[in-house]
């Protein structure tokens, strides 16, 4: 009877132990098919990191881990441009139904998870005196009514430090006035990059520019100045 | 038994004796059997050979409007000549490309050097592949690495405001769709 | 006890096993083929009943058909008690089969041993090793996964390049028009039923050779083998200095069987089976095949060899390389045996093996594929990114945007296809860069059509930062440092 006993405990002990081997394949390493991924980690890491950074900072697009951007950046405004990107510039389109491998729902935990994971309550704070991110940006038609006029005295008051009197570049940045820099960017990324600053790459946000904060209709004339030195492509 | 004194002389032609001829009986009889169980085992084995070969069928892949002008969308048929339980693979994927109105063109989904599927990369108007690392051109040329020729393209029609495709083989090097 | 003996004794009476012992495992053998060198024929051996009794076991619960093998595997890996474990078992016996029946013939080729009277015995172990491949590849596909898909799709592929025959040889092996549900029945109906039973007929008369013409005694330099005196001399070796085969001689095959057997155990236990990576489903086409380590100089030549070469390697190479190694005893015929006066065989094995190990190195790196997520996954290094012009990080994201990275590397991140871009401005001028990306040429697509003319010049602009701060970039002594986008210091 003992043997038997033994043999039988030997059995569930080793079922047990069995359990607990490094070989044992965990469920977690399931395959999964690409549209079943929801967690944000991977997403971001494998659709966005290319261009925006592992942390969604220092990379050469928009800083979309930079909290401040966060604070401004609607849920909703995030989605629509990971869907659909945006026309003009590197950003592609991931959506789906735009030829691209993201569905609704996979946009949606980009959207909602960049906030999740980057956001401060100290940029919200700094947010809720910002000017809207999104807006329609002046100067469609430049020199229309003085907006770029306005717009190369904002810039001389805010910018030329750095990115140097006319805006070919200066001591401490690049020209933001180069054809072919203008023909990659949107109005609203340059807006974007005036409000939120590029905190990564040593750029303040409008609130810290200058000696005092930019005015919300500073920011779209100097936007507006920038975009009127466009030219069509060669 | 003893040695006989005069043993007769041994016949110039064996005689066939009982045991012989069930022997050959046995070995002929053996024989058609095999024959009988051998030809359709063959023929059983090779019948792929014959019955699903070159056969084509229009299918249809997706109204016209599911394909968006001047872009390569990935679309997927059902192999028409199919078991049931086939599963997901009678799903067969392509590559289809609207360049114009009605100007399609509709690649195999299988690299041209050894069948690995190819990737389209909208940004860069390339198909690539992850094996050999095969690179076409949009419109299927090849633009690099070691496959001999460009993607497989399906025979098109549009009936009824449906893109449809002449398949039902994968296309390799000695069948190209 | 006195009753066990009896009954030993009956059984004895009955099945003559005395008889038998003193015919197969109690043979004599010559004294010196007891040797270390000797164990990796009875290791394979071992593996094969290790993957004959895990193989049983796993055909109790696998399902071959396209969608249930997928869940059939889930099932065994996750649910089924020690299900994992048994593939473990499987897929490290299989890993180690290949590999000792592989050692076993380089052992037997460097010692002379297939040479007179031996030479049928080579040639049923190469019909044992192509039979062990057989089931590996065979058994690589019964895992039904997206490797197993894709890796029949390229065999198919690969038989459709025959010329002629081609289209019949790839409609017997799917047995039908797609890769699909008859063709993994075909496939499971080799691993299961044809290759093991021809292996274990093929092992019948291997040994059975063994036993007759007697295990090779252990090579001598100057000793020579003359076709007329060999096999008395094996002979008078055997009855002077012979030992049984069990237990004496026997010692070293069952320790090492018995490591090979604990290391196949540890492996399970400790990195387990190989994980299925998705239902072959060919519709998901995001997947990046790659074959098992057996098949990975394979894969990694057909990479390699130039185009044009491949149709003639699979119609003629392939197949004289297989007649090679069937007919080694009749080219190979000098009387030596001993290694070191065979120093063209030496070169041979060392040639061989060292191919197969850089092939299945390349194979594992896989540098002549696009690494088809860097474009949006890996990202540009932060040092390349800091201190740039807003122009270049323009660029930077137009290198990301058009896939460039998928086959260029950023300082080792990234595709291996093409160069490191990493110091590229060192290489090229403005101009050259320029050239390079619109016209391509060197196995790099023209992107002409796809860029456009900002992009070409941000894109440049970026590059032309690409280069150590203590180096400057390349310039053309003909054009002056005003061009039209003049590679702009990195501020």
């Amino acid at each position: 009877m003992i043997p038997r006993l033994t043999l039988l405990c030997l059995v569930v002990a080793s079922t047990f132990a069995c359990d607990g081997l490094p070989g044992r394949p965990n469920p977690d390493d399931r395959y999964q098919r690409p549209e079943d991924v929801k967690d944000f980690g991977a997403l971001y890491a494998t659709n966005c990191s290319g261009c925006h950074g592992a942390t969604g900072q220092l990379g050469p697009a928009t800083p979309v881990g930079d909290p401040l951007y966060l604070a401004l950046a609607a849920p909703e405004y995030l989605r629509t441009i990971i869907a659909g990107g945006v026309a003009g510039t590197a950003m592609p389109r991931f959506g789906q139904e735009a030829g691209g491998t993201l569905t609704p729902e996979q946009i949606a935990i980009l959207a909602s998870g960049l906030g999740a994971r980057w956001s401060s309550r100290e940029a919200e704070k700094l947010a809720a005196k910002a000017p809207g991110l999104v807006a329609p940006v002046g100067g469609a038609v430049p020199g229309h009514d003085g907006q770029v006029e306005r717009g190369r005295g904002v810039y001389g008051q805010f910018c030329a430090s750095c990115h140097g009197p006319d805006g070919r570049g200066g001591e401490k940045a690049g020209s933001i006035v180069h054809a072919a820099y203008l023909g990659l960017v949107s109005d609203q990324g340059l807006r974007t990059t005036t409000l939120v600053g590029r905190r990564d790459l040593g750029m303040p946000n409008w609130h810290d520019l200058g000696q005092r904060p930019m005015a919300p209709g500073e920011i779209g004339d100097v936007v507006a100045w920038m975009a009127s030195h466009r030219a069509p492509a060669p | 038994m003893e040695p006989h004194d005069h043993e007769p002389l041994p016949p110039a032609v064996a005689p066939v004796t009982r045991r012989d001829f069930l022997f050959k009986l046995g070995l002929a009889i053996n024989g058609l059997a095999a024959a009988l169980v051998g030809i359709p085992v063959v023929g059983y084995v090779a019948s792929a050979l014959v019955k699903d070969r070159g056969r084509q069928a229009w299918i249809p892949l997706g109204g016209l409007d599911s394909f968006p002008l001047g872009e390569t969308r990935l679309a997927s048929y059902r192999n028409p000549f199919t078991t049931p339980w086939d599963g997901v693979t009678a799903d067969v994927p392509c590559w289809v490309r609207r360049k114009a109105s009605g100007d399609f063109q509709v690649f195999a989904i299988n690299c041209a050097h050894l069948g690995c599927p190819v990737r389209w990369f909208p940004q860069s108007g390339l198909f690539m592949c992850p094996c050999h690392g095969g690179v076409y051109y949009e419109d299927g040329s090849r633009a690099s690495g070691p496959p001999p020729r460009g993607l497989f393209e399906y025979q098109i029609r549009v009936r009824a405001n449906h893109l449809e495709v002449r398949g039902g083989q994968t296309p390799n090097l000695s069948e190209p769709v | 006890m006195n009753r066990i003996r009896l009954l030993g004794q009956w059984l004895d009476d009955r099945l003559a096993l005395g008889r038998l012992y003193e015919h197969t495992i109690g043979h004599r053998i010559p004294a010196s083929s007891a040797s270390w060198w000797y164990v990796f024929g009875s290791a394979t051996l071992v593996c094969l009943i290790i993957q004959l009794v895990t193989g049983v076991c796993l055909a109790l619960v696998y399902v071959p058909s396209p969608d249930d093998a997928y869940a059939s595997l889930e099932y065994l890996d996750y649910e089924q008690p020690f299900g994992w474990y048994l593939r473990g078992l499987h897929y490290w016996g299989s890993n180690f089969m290949v590999a000792l029946v592989t050692i076993h013939m380089v052992q037997i080729f460097l010692f002379g041993a297939y040479k007179y009277p031996r030479e049928l015995t080579w040639m049923v172990g190469c019909a044992l090793f192509l039979a062990t491949i057989g089931m590996a590849f065979t058994g690589q596909t019964m895992r039904f996964d997206q490797d197993a898909y894709w890796g029949v799709e390229i065999i198919v592929s690969i038989l459709g390049r025959l010329p002629g025959v081609g289209e019949y040889a790839t409609h017997l092996l799917q047995g039908g028009p797609i890769v699909g549900a008859e063709t993994l029945s075909r496939f499971f109906a080799l691993h299961v039923f044809v290759i093991p039973g021809a292996l274990i007929g093929l092992l019948v008369i291997h040994i059975r050779l063994v036993l007759v013409l007697g295990i090779s005694e252990y090579p001598v330099a100057g000793k020579h083998v003359e076709p007329g005196a060999y096999r008395d001399d094996y002979e008078g070796v055997v009855e002077k200095t012979g030992i049984r085969l069990m237990p004496e001689g026997g010692g070293k095959d069952l320790v090492f069987g018995a490591l090979v057997l604990l290391a196949i155990v540890l492996c399970a236990a400790l990195i387990g089976p190989k994980i299925p990576n998705g239902p072959a489903d060919p519709t998901l086409i995001q997947t990046v095949p790659r074959p098992d380590f057996y098949f990975l100089s394979l894969f990694a030549a057909f990479a390699l060899m130039p185009p044009y070469l491949e149709t003639v390697v699979i119609v003629y190479v392939m197949p004289l390389a297989i007649v090679l190694l069937f007919a080694v005893p009749f080219i190979s015929r000098g009387p030596e045996r001993h290694p070191s006066r065979r120093p063209g065989a030496v070169i041979a094995v060392t040639v061989v093996l060292l191919s197969l190990f850089t092939l299945a190195w390349e194979g594992v790196q896989s540098p002549w594929s696009p690494d088809m997520d860097a474009w949006s996954g890996v990202p540009v290094q932060p040092r390349f990114v800091r201190g740039r012009s807003p122009l270049a990080h323009a660029g930077a994201t137009i290198l990301q945007a058009k896939q460039c990275r998928n086959c260029h590397a950023l300082d080792g991140a990234g595709g291996k296809r093409g160069p490191d871009l990493a110091g590229v401005a060192t290489r090229l001028t403005e101009d050259q860069l320029i050239r390079q990306v619109l016209q391509g040429g060197g196995n790099m697509p023209a992107y002409g059509k796809h860029l456009a003319p900002h992009e070409v010049t941000a894109l440049v602009a970026f590059l032309g930062t690409l280069h150590p701060e203590n180096q400057p970039p390349a310039r053309s002594a003909a054009s002056s440092s005003s061009s039209p986008t003049g590679f702009p210091e990195p501020r």
